[in-house]
């Protein structure tokens, strides 16, 4: 008998319910989703895990989960060596660099010192500010982001927004887009050939918004 | 640790052994090379995780990350005169930076061969077929080769008259398999109708065969026969090694380095994340380093991923076998345990003469720990026999030196 094609599904956040929906509209309904880490699914050649978002693109590169939904934002972040198969339309946002209000800083050509930037997106962030040519300390944060100008910790931030709602509550203002981003269907490189099959297929239905 | 250079070192001596059989010579090289060889046609991203630094009079050096080039100019400069074809492996560690927070490691290693002064089908499937049976002898279950072709695909970019950016582009779309955005991709650069036909239809085929007759059927751009010629005569070779039901076309394999000339191959294994050896072939290497037309294919294994991947199918270190006997000797003459130990290895077997002055008891529960087989107590009168304690059964016998090597020499047998 062949093995279960393993998909990872984020645990929390933005892209946990809108995951679920699409699996659930491609004929994959998650049979437990309370406070579990793994669930069997109404179709038998799948099962799933739920894990965080940022470290769906590990699992996936290393094989442990062979398919997987995670941003686009956080593949690019993590520098993953997976198969970006599929952008499946919703969980769209900017990472974008943002500044207090008041700040003299209106562009990034404007960054004269090294100012400090606090991020959950060190390796994106450090790209972006060395291809602008600008030298910048970078401190990797753990969530919460907005409040490190507000305490002086950094003078910038680099942070997804959606809205810009959550950056003018925080009295910030975008200057510059990093990357844009969505959800991704991903896929280990070489399941992708283990399991072609089945892989495609669901490519076909989740291409139609799981119709 | 000791028992993981064990496991690995096993894994050398099979390849080492498979190599050998099929004809093919040991080589080393050098592990500092001039930055500028090692870089010959090497493609950015292998070139940027290069090691560098500076010699004494300023000229750059590296780290090598790969082996092919070495081999490639101590050919050129060292063994112009050997007949060709040659045939040369090795085993060596290559030195990369990695950025990736997968691969921490810095120093890999690396098993490979390389084939060198021919450019037919037949040397492309002995190569493809050498790495197949040498992955199995490690006992590698349910193994699958899939294979491109770095020529056919430099060819087809080439006749949609991409630019450098756009073929970047195109490599990556092709590669992420990304039937969407490549259809878009093509549409919006003007591929002319037939070569997009092609180009969709080669993403999804999985046989060399189809491969061969669809490059055949839609000869949108020039030499596509010649491709599907190439394509069809590798399916062929590799029936005669019975391979052809293994090895699967998949022509996102463009290779990520730039000197794969024809056919590039990748190994895998189901329930393993990474693939576990590459190669293809490189007919234009040898000339940029030395001006020297010759054709070459080659291959290399990594180790670690083989372990790693043997370890996924439930290999486990203990199931190596193990025939070493090894027995502890202990005396109050040290000149007397120098001697019997001397002589037990002069048979075969591993002797560790005792050099601390531990009780009886303790003695014992060392050699258990350690891995002993025997204890033996050599007395200074050497009329007298031995005291053999056997570690696993704790019973404990005299026997004459003689009569107990006899002894392991008849187990042994078994």
């Amino acid at each position: 008998m062949k093995s279960k094609i393993r998909i990872a599904v984020p645990n929390k956040g933005r892209l946990k319910q809108p995951t679920i929906d699409i699996l659930m509209r491609s004929g994959i309904k998650i049979l437990k989703e309370e406070r579990v880490y793994d669930s069997e699914t109404s179709n038998p050649r799948f099962q799933v895990s739920f894990m965080r978002a940022f470290d769906i693109p590990l699992y996936i590169q290393y094989g442990a989960a062979d398919l997987g939904f995670t941003g686009h934002d956080i593949i690019v972040e993590r520098d993953a060596d997976v198969l970006e198969i599929l952008d499946v339309g919703f969980g769209r946002c900017n990472l974008v660099v943002a500044v207090p209000k008041n700040s003299q800083i209106k562009t990034i050509e404007d960054i004269t010192d090294v100012p400090r930037v606090a991020t959950e997106y060190p390796n994106t962030s450090r790209k972006f500010f060395t291809s602008k040519g600008k030298q910048v300390e970078i401190l990797a944060v753990r969530g919460a982001t907005e409040l490190a100008p507000i305490l002086g910790l950094a003078e910038i931030i680099v942070d997804v927004s959606t809205t810009g709602e959550t950056l003018a509550k925080n009295n910030l203002r975008q200057i510059a887009v990093v990357l844009e981003s969505s959800c991704r269907f991903v896929c280990n490189k070489i399941a992708y050939r283990t399991f072609e099959r089945e892989v495609r297929e669901l490519i076909d239905t989740l291409k139609d918004g799981g119709e | 640790m000791p028992a993981e250079v064990k496991y690995q070192r096993h894994i050398e001596e099979k390849l080492r052994e498979s190599f050998t059989l099929w004809g093919y010579e040991e080589v080393r090289s050098p592990t500092i090379e001039y930055l500028e060889t090692l870089s010959t046609d090497l493609g950015s991203e292998l070139a940027q995780s290069m090691f560098k630094f500076q010699d004494f009079d300023g000229r750059m050096l590296a780290l090598r990350p790969e082996m092919t080039t070495p081999v490639a100019r101590m050919i050129t400069t060292r063994m112009f005169s050997t007949p060709e074809p040659i045939r040369l492996f090795y085993i060596s560690n290559v030195f990369r930076y990695s950025r990736s927070y997968a691969e921490r490691g810095r120093e890999f290693w690396q098993a490979g061969v390389e084939l060198i002064g021919c450019d037919g089908d037949r040397a492309d499937g002995e190569v493809i077929s050498l790495l197949a049976s040498s992955l199995r002898e490690l006992g590698l279950n349910q193994l699958r080769l899939d294979l491109g072709h770095a020529g056919l695909f430099k060819k087809m970019q080439k006749s949609a008259r991409l630019d450098s950016e756009k073929e970047q582009i195109f490599r990556t779309l092709i590669g992420r398999r990304d039937r969407v955005e490549l259809e878009k991709f093509m549409s919006t650069n003007d591929f002319p109708s037939e070569l997009k036909k092609l180009v969709l239809d080669l993403c999804e085929i999985r046989k060399l065969r189809e491969a061969a007759s669809a490059l055949d059927r839609r000869s949108s751009f020039r030499k596509a026969k010649r491709f599907a010629r190439a394509l069809s005569a590798v399916a062929d070779v590799l029936s005669d090694y019975h391979l052809e039901d293994e090895v699967y076309f998949d022509f996102s394999l463009t290779g990520r380095i730039e000197y794969y000339t024809g056919i590039v191959f990748e190994a895998s294994v189901p329930g393993f994340g990474f693939s576990i050896g590459a190669g293809g072939r490189y007919d234009d290497l040898l000339w940029k380093l030395s001006e020297i037309r010759t054709p070459a294919v080659g291959f290399a294994i990594e180790i670690e991923k083989c372990l790693q991947a043997l370890h996924s199918q439930g290999s486990r270190l203990s199931t190596i076998p193990d025939d070493d006997v090894r027995v502890l000797v202990n005396s109050i003459s040290n000149e007397r345990a120098v001697e019997t130990a001397s002589l037990l290895r002069k048979s075969g077997v591993v002797a560790i003469t005792e050099v601390t002055d531990r009780t009886r008891k303790k003695l014992i529960e060392y050699g258990k720990l350690a891995r002993m087989n025997y204890i033996v107590v050599v007395e200074s009168d050497r009329k007298k026999p031995l005291v053999i304690y056997d570690v696993q059964s704790g019973t404990k016998r005299r026997l004459p030196t003689r009569g107990f090597l006899q002894e392991i020499r008849r187990s042994r047998a078994e």
